[in-house]
């Protein structure tokens, strides 16, 4: 059969913002799904959201309302949304009261009135809230198995879109007749974590859909249900081929050290304990891609955006003249009891505006401890698959990370990250003739050769200046305490690494 | 305790225009329980018949002070209302003092929808039941276009 003679099946937007990429897409027309979870989990809303998304004046949607949340109560609330348009209602929303027949009658009746009201509107949309309280009432399995199958075929007859909205607890998954008859399972979770509730949906099931497996965070805010999916939205795009071009840092020693710059669609580590100079590097970092043309991002956590731009000012760089030409967004961001997915959204919006070629993450360490408790868990997992979308797509990313320390030995991440990363820069104070100094090495590049040379530098009026020559008189600097050696220095050009990795 | 502003001229131009109404279909109803009826069968298929009983006895206590007559009607369990048609026939010498109750009845009702569900969708909800009826009058609380 070819593709041709094939049924296509519409795709409905969700009217959920990142739902529709998680489902695949959109929900399919004419499919008959059960949104499920706890109380307080988001399912009415999000039905809404589908509701107002679809439904027209021609092809209304009916929302039955059974026992539970009075139906006035629930317009009242439902209305405080942004995306409920009241004039839409009863025209292209009709909402119809079930409780009575729910009460009084049986599942027969509840099915007659349904079918009845169906008949006379011909809705696009039909959601049935709360289902579940139909079938606490004293019916047989058999008599509840027969009610569904023929709702579900009714309804897909009469080509509506139809939700059955229900409070199931997570071991009622198995074996339940009327999951086997839905074509998709919404289940939403809500957990508490410590002091944050951690929301996550997740598409159970989904017929002739390709949705993203796994579980994803969502939050409800003011504009209803918003979602964030795994792959941040960015499944769809093909991934760059790697590039041979090389990103400058505006230092042109550390180029040289780097074998020509940063690799076009790197992730960077620099590393390195407090004062070390990780923000100026970045900053430099992200100036220089402005002043070569490429839009860049700042993400900091630690600092408001109007002090960072006065740091970089301080160093003789202009970052507000790009912020007002759209060339660089500086974002701050505290999150305090968001999900790391939400914050990287707000990352990759923010990348995605702008066309965003340079990004800048100063700190990690900050980004961790600006998500709430119940996320940290998360957050190598997520950073993983942010720079793994965003260096797919040509974006070079640069982060910063604090080390703590230590005398006897050489870490180079105390975060255990550095598996994210391409490139590992590594600065560090040395003691050397009585003074504090500063020192840095390229610990690794993924992509080719770079210096082994360890090098001195000083943060200075310009930013972070290299100094000299490589430190070839000193035993054991990168303990922190090297040893004077009488040995020469007979090397001028810095020694390039032959490309072999380091164990990070 | 009074109606909110601007729903006793709601009311009053709603039972004016089940009054027009009512002319040309020679309707033995009173206009205040024509308008009470449409706005239950309205309500009532979302709210449900206990949803609509439950709104129709706070309208009807909120309004006794205002009416004491009104202490003869009641609510029947359906939502329908029972006595009101008799206390507006008490006073067939003040037709005005007549159609007092059931103005201040229908202005309560309206108050709690909008209390409860705000100004634009309450509009909605009557513009669909009184599909011929203007509700853009600048002058009205519950008037102004939505």
């Amino acid at each position: 059969m070819s593709t041709q003679d094939k049924v296509k099946i519409n795709k409905l937007p969700t009217g959920v913002p990142g739902l529709d990429e998680i489902v695949g897409g959109g929900l399919p027309e004419f499919s008959f799904n059960i949104i499920a979870g706890a109380p307080g989990s988001g399912k009415t809303t999000l039905a809404h959201q589908f509701v107002f998304a679809n439904a027209s004046s021609e092809r209304p949607a009916l929302y039955f309302t059974v026992l539970g949340e009075s139906a006035i109560k629930m317009l009242r609330y439902q209305q405080q949304y942004t995306f409920f348009d009241p004039a839409r209602l009863p025209g292209s929303i009709r909402f119809i009261n079930l409780s009575q027949v729910v009460l009084e009658q049986n599942l027969g009746a509840v099915l007659e009135e349904i079918t009845k009201e169906v008949e006379k509107t011909n809705p696009a949309v039909v959601v049935v809230d709360s289902f579940r309280t139909m079938v606490r009432k004293q019916e047989s399995d058999m008599d509840l198995q027969s009610f569904i199958q023929r709702l579900a075929l009714f309804l897909a007859s009469w080509q509506a879109t139809t939700f059955l909205i229900g409070e199931y607890a997570e071991d009622e998954l198995r074996d339940n007749p009327i999951f086997t008859v839905a074509d998709g399972l919404l289940w939403l979770r809500q957990t508490a974590e410590r002091n944050s509730i951690v929301r996550k949906l997740q598409i159970v099931k989904l017929r002739g859909q390709d949705s993203v497996p796994g579980l994803h965070t969502f939050r409800i805010t003011e504009a209803g249900v918003q979602a964030f999916s795994r792959t941040f939205g960015l499944t769809a795009r093909k991934r760059n081929p790697p590039s041979d071009r090389r990103l400058s840092f505006g230092i042109a020693e550390l180029d040289k050290m780097l074998g020509g710059g940063v690799r076009e669609g790197d992730s960077v580590l620099v590393a390195g304990s407090s004062g070390t100079g990780k923000s100026v590097l970045a900053t430099q970092f992200i100036a220089e891609g402005i002043r070569q043309g490429e839009p860049g991002i700042v993400a900091v956590f630690e600092e408001r955006p109007q002090a960072y731009a006065e740091r970089a000012a301080s160093l003789g760089l202009d970052l507000e003249t790009p912020q007002k030409d759209g060339k660089l967004t500086i974002l701050y961001l505290r999150p305090l009891d968001l999900s790391v997915d939400e914050t990287m959204h707000s990352i990759l919006d923010a990348v995605q505006k702008i066309g965003a070629k340079r990004l800048v993450i100063d700190s990690l360490a900050g980004f961790e401890m600006a998500l709430s408790p119940g996320f940290r868990a998360d957050f190598r997992e997520s950073l993983y698959r942010m720079i793994f979308a965003l260096t797919g797509i040509g974006v070079t990313i640069l982060s910063t990370v604090e080390v703590d320390e230590s005398f006897t030995e050489f870490t180079f991440s105390t975060y255990s990250v550095s598996f994210l990363t391409d490139d590992i820069i590594r600065l560090r104070y040395v003691s050397i003739d009585g003074q504090l100094r500063k020192v840095m090495v390229v610990i690794k590049m993924r992509g080719g050769n770079h210096a082994k040379d360890i090098r001195e530098y000083e943060i200075t009026s310009k930013g972070v200046v290299i100094l000299g020559k490589r430190l070839a008189n000193y035993q054991g600097l990168i303990s922190g305490i090297p040893v004077h050696s009488d040995r020469p220095d007979l090397t001028e050009a810095p020694s390039l690494d032959t490309g072999i990795e380091h164990k990070t | 305790m009074t109606a909110i502003p601007g729903m006793r001229d709601l009311a009053h131009r709603l039972l004016t225009y089940e009054a027009g109404l009512g002319k040309s279909s020679e309707s033995m109803e009173s206009p205040a329980t024509r308008v009470y009826e449409k706005l239950r069968q309205s309500l009532g298929e979302f709210v449900g018949v206990a949803g609509f009983y439950s709104l129709a006895t706070r309208a009807l206590t909120l309004s006794r002070p205002e009416v004491p007559s009104l202490i003869a009607v009641r609510v029947a369990a359906d939502g329908s209302l029972r006595g009101l048609g008799e206390i507006e026939n008490q006073f067939d010498i003040d037709k005005d003092q007549a159609g007092e109750g059931g103005i201040v009845l229908i202005a309560r009702l309206l108050g709690l929808l909008r209390i409860f569900l705000g100004e634009a969708l309450t509009l909605s909800l009557l513009r669909n039941a009184w599909p011929g009826a203007a509700f853009d009058d600048q002058n009205s609380a519950l008037g102004r276009k939505a």
